[in-house]
């Protein structure tokens, strides 16, 4: 889970590393994802979240499809 | 997970936020006197609630926080933290409800990296984040994703 200044910067560290494509998305949209997905961790009344609403947030930013869907618990 | 391990990892996050990195099991077992609290950390473990080292006895991660230097380092509100990763860089400023500064590298080539986060806006916002473990693996290696 790292950050490359281009496509261009993707593409040649997977054909350095041999690893498939995962996912790609632009740092704006990772940190609207990181908000949604971190704002109630200091929370003293956080509680564990389920799969089911983890997913949520990945569908609410439009990460769907099979590379999205979290283990099930 | 119960409401006493629960009070354990709350202490965690709030030593972790206080300290810069994270608290020592020395410093918990003098922080909380009488709380079997290395039974709890496993639990906690088990539940992804915060991640142990495998070798010794000490955290690895609470997530967005890291226990290790790694090469996301993050400002915010007067403090700075090591990151796990891309995406755990920007949980910092979010978990805290602050803006903050994001020091990073381009994996590729190794070029520095600083984006700002302002008003839960990264600037600049076209960097590119790349996740090649799915998510259904994440939790198999965590270190590794």
């Amino acid at each position: 889970m790292n950050l490359f200044r281009s496509e261009e910067h993707v593409e040649r560290w997977l054909g350095r590393t041999g690893l498939e494509a995962g996912a790609t998305i632009t740092a704006g949209r990772l940190c609207e994802l990181a908000h949604a997905w971190w704002s109630d961790r200091l929370a003293p009344s956080w509680r564990p979240r389920s799969r089911e609403a983890s997913q949520a947030i990945l569908e609410r930013l439009g990460l769907t499809g099979p590379f999205w869907q979290l283990a099930e618990e | 997970m119960d409401e006493a391990e629960l009070r354990i990892r709350n202490h965690i996050y709030r030593r972790f936020v206080e300290l810069g990195r994270a608290p020592r099991f020395a410093e918990l077992s003098a922080e909380l006197p009488g709380v079997e609290f290395e039974p709890a950390l496993r639990r906690l473990h088990e539940f992804h609630a915060v991640v142990l080292e495998d070798d010794r006895r000490e955290l690895r991660m609470a997530n967005p926080f890291s226990a290790v230097p790694t090469h996301h380092r993050v400002e915010a509100g007067g403090r700075s933290w090591f990151a796990n990763c891309a995406w755990d860089a920007f949980g910092i400023p979010a978990a805290l409800h602050v803006d903050g500064h994001i020091s990073s590298e381009c994996l590729d080539c190794g070029e520095t990296i600083e984006i700002d986060v302002r008003g839960g806006q990264a600037v600049p916002d076209e960097h590119l984040f790349h996740v090649a473990v799915p998510a259904a693996h994440w939790w198999d290696d965590i270190v590794f994703t």
